[in-house]
């Protein structure tokens, strides 16, 4: 009777502490805040990125102090604001490290959500990382479209994509046709690197010509491997398509390497567009007055004169005394869209922070349209900012109207 | 960049992957004089050949000569290692940005037969043609030359005649390496650059190697010339992102049905 009795006595203590355990001891857990919201990134410190890398680090951690100068994110689970603690790893610029790193933050680290790095390959390779721990990722700095057409649930991306790019230069092209600046139809010498950058760069281009093609056709369309060693063959065939307007898609070294060659050969055309590139100055002290008039699309320029980019744009240059770049805005956009969806998630459960993430809209954001929301594939789908270089050294956005700040000088000039 | 890796390969028998990091090295060293401290775009080689001239002795004698007569793999990876610690210190100096070297020739251009011609890049075949014969002159006609010749032909059989078969490596090696900054001073005044420069240019560099018969500096010269052609005449009927494959579509027929490249071609064809 007695052994019976403690076993029974045995089985109804184990049956309480059962009952009793998730009520008071996770219960407890759950309530009780972290003392930090751990975010993580791998960036390219180093290496061939490290110029970009060094922005996005520098606007991480100006986001960041700004946050945790306020107390942090409010997180509502916890009734508190909980401040952030950023790590960041330097990739070397090195797509197989990225993914390693990303791999500590998440099993190691324990990280609540990412932060993304720099650079399409790198983005490409690491988030895979985060999507496998289904732990929120959001960057500003890896637009090729390809990136977020994997199905993925959990990556985010405040800068829009390659193709858009060239969506919006076309759209502009447009308006200037109906403005009677430029001719109809426009003869297009189409050109781009050998990339998924530059494929999604030609395939908006010729979306829009098969649309309307009474506006637009293209007469050459060439892809071309990165890293070009002669330009030569390349815009000889430009000059033989007779073209009224040229555009191609090409890295820095690239740019520069074509350009030279193409105003060596004494080349012209209403319109001569490398895509993004164009206003960097780099570029501008290699090409000399050959880069004036270029026409370049990007994502942010500091001379928006909505009240939010200009905020910003101060603010990095008195912290870092030097002006920002676009890679730093958008890192800068990409860590705040974070802070929000954690707080709009008010908790620091991974799944509904990605919910909050995909619902997100953010007013007065330093991007162009002051907005930042996602498409179902995670990726903004704002219009790119248009700019054109203007003699020594200048800088004008001549598109969107809203923040332009000067008008176009097309055609451009003969030299 | 190639009579450079022709020359090392010929004498040594090993193939120097650190001859992109020189030639990247030598078109920062360009950068820095003719940027930083004013120097005449077309004069800086006077200053950097020597400089890499002596680097490349230094690194002959310290570096690579442990590694001499151990499995080709020991070389290939050793210089492969020093490329990678050449990049990395221009990627601590410079970073990873793109830079150029803008002076008052670049975009200069003369017309020749109503074909505009870029000032820089006349300069910079002439000054090719002037490496090749000066180089063609001095292995031909000084005891140096000869003396660089014969280890390349036979080491043992030279140092039976009394050559300083380490010496002759040693400069061999700093010749190639002077022969490889060169070609990077050069082509900075023509492209952009950033550490990485000059990976895709060694690919190349091994294809005029292979295609020119690997010992012979005229058919280094033949090579160039054949590549260049085909390169650049491959684009009428094919895209110029297959321009790459032009290249090594060349070296792997080159390889297979005339091995012994142009060289081997025009030495039959006299012989006939």
């Amino acid at each position: 009777m007695f052994k019976i009795n403690k076993i029974l006595l045995t089985i109804l203590v184990l049956i309480i502490s059962f009952i009793l355990i998730p009520a008071v001891g996770f219960g407890q857990a759950s309530t009780t805040p972290p003392k930090e919201i751990i975010l993580g990134a791998a960036l390219p410190l180093t290496g061939g990125q490290s110029r970009e890398g060094g922005y996005v680090n520098k606007a991480y951690a100006m986001a960041l102090k700004e946050i945790n100068d306020a107390g942090g994110i409010m997180v509502k689970a916890y009734g508190k604001k909980i401040p952030i603690k950023l790590i960041i790893y330097d990739d070397k610029s090195d797509n197989t490290t990225s993914v390693q790193l990303y791999e500590k933050l998440v099993t190691e680290d324990k990280v609540n959500a990412l932060m993304g790095g720099y650079g399409t390959p790198l983005i490409t390779a690491h988030t895979i990382v985060a999507e496998k721990y289904r732990v929120p990722y959001v960057n500003g700095g890896g637009a090729t479209g390809a990136i977020y057409q994997r199905g993925m649930k959990y990556i985010f991306c405040v800068i829009s994509s390659i193709e858009k790019l060239s969506f919006t230069l076309m759209d502009w092209i447009a308006l200037q046709q109906n403005a009677g600046k430029l001719k109809k139809p426009l003869r297009i010498a189409l050109m781009g690197e050998n990339t998924s950058h530059g494929k999604e760069f030609r395939q908006g281009v010729l979306d829009k010509s098969k649309a309307a093609p009474d506006r637009f056709q293209v007469v050459m369309d060439e892809p071309f491997e990165l890293n070009l060693k002669d330009a030569d063959p390349l815009l000889q065939k430009v000059k033989a398509a007779n073209a009224d307007i040229y555009l191609a898609d090409a890295r820095l070294a690239d740019y520069v390497t074509i350009h030279r060659r193409y105003t060596e050969m004494n080349l012209y055309h209403s319109i001569v567009s490398y895509g993004p590139r164009g206003p960097e100055k780099a570029a501008r002290d290699a090409l000399g007055p050959a880069s004036d008039y270029i026409i370049s699309c990007n994502w942010w320029n500091k001379d928006i004169p909505a009240a939010p980019s200009k905020a910003f744009a101060e603010k990095y240059q008195k912290t870092y005394n030097e002006p920002a770049e676009w890679f730093a805005a958008t890192a800068y956009e990409a860590f705040r869209v974070m802070a929000k969806a954690i707080e709009d998630a008010g908790t620091l459960d991974k799944t509904k922070i990605r919910d909050a993430m995909a619902k997100i809209d953010m007013k007065n954001s330093l991007v162009v349209g002051g907005r930042v929301w996602f498409e179902p594939n995670g990726q903004i789908n704002n219009d790119h900012l248009i700019m054109q270089n203007m003699p020594g050294g200048k800088v004008v956005i001549i598109y969107p109207k809203d923040v332009a700040t000067a008008q176009p000088i097309l055609p451009i000039p003969k030299k | 960049m190639s009579y450079g890796l022709t020359l090392i390969y010929g004498v040594m028998k090993i193939v120097n992957l650190a001859h992109a990091g020189v030639m990247m090295w030598g078109a920062y060293f360009a950068f820095v004089l003719i940027t930083r401290l004013g120097g005449n775009p077309f004069l800086a080689p006077i200053v950097i050949v020597p400089v890499f001239f002596v680097f490349g002795m230094f690194l002959q004698r310290y570096v690579v000569r442990r590694v001499m007569g151990a499995p080709p793999i020991s070389s290939l990876l050793l210089l492969f290692g020093v490329w990678l610690i050449m990049q990395n210190i221009s990627y601590l100096i410079f970073s990873g940005d793109t830079k150029a070297i803008t002076t008052k020739y670049t975009l200069l251009t003369f017309q020749l037969a109503g074909i505009p011609v870029s000032v820089n890049r006349m300069v910079v075949f002439i000054v090719g043609i002037l490496a090749l014969l000066a180089l063609r002159q001095f292995l031909g006609h000084t005891y140096m030359g000869k003396a660089i010749r014969a280890t390349a032909q036979d080491s043992d059989a030279s140092k039976l005649a009394g050559i300083n078969t380490s010496r002759i490596t040693e400069i061999a090696f700093g010749i190639g390496i002077a022969l490889a900054s060169l070609a990077g001073s050069l082509m900075a005044l023509i492209f952009a650059f950033d550490p990485d420069f000059g990976r895709s240019h060694l690919l190349k560099g091994f294809c005029i190697v292979v295609l020119g018969g690997l010992e012979s500096m005229i058919g280094v010269a033949l090579g160039a010339l054949v590549l260049a052609l085909a390169e650049a005449l491959s684009v009428l009927w094919l895209m110029p992102a297959m321009q790459d494959f032009v290249s090594f579509a060349l070296l792997v027929i080159v390889l297979i049905v005339m091995p012994g490249g142009m060289k081997g071609l025009v030495d039959r064809f006299f012989s006939k």
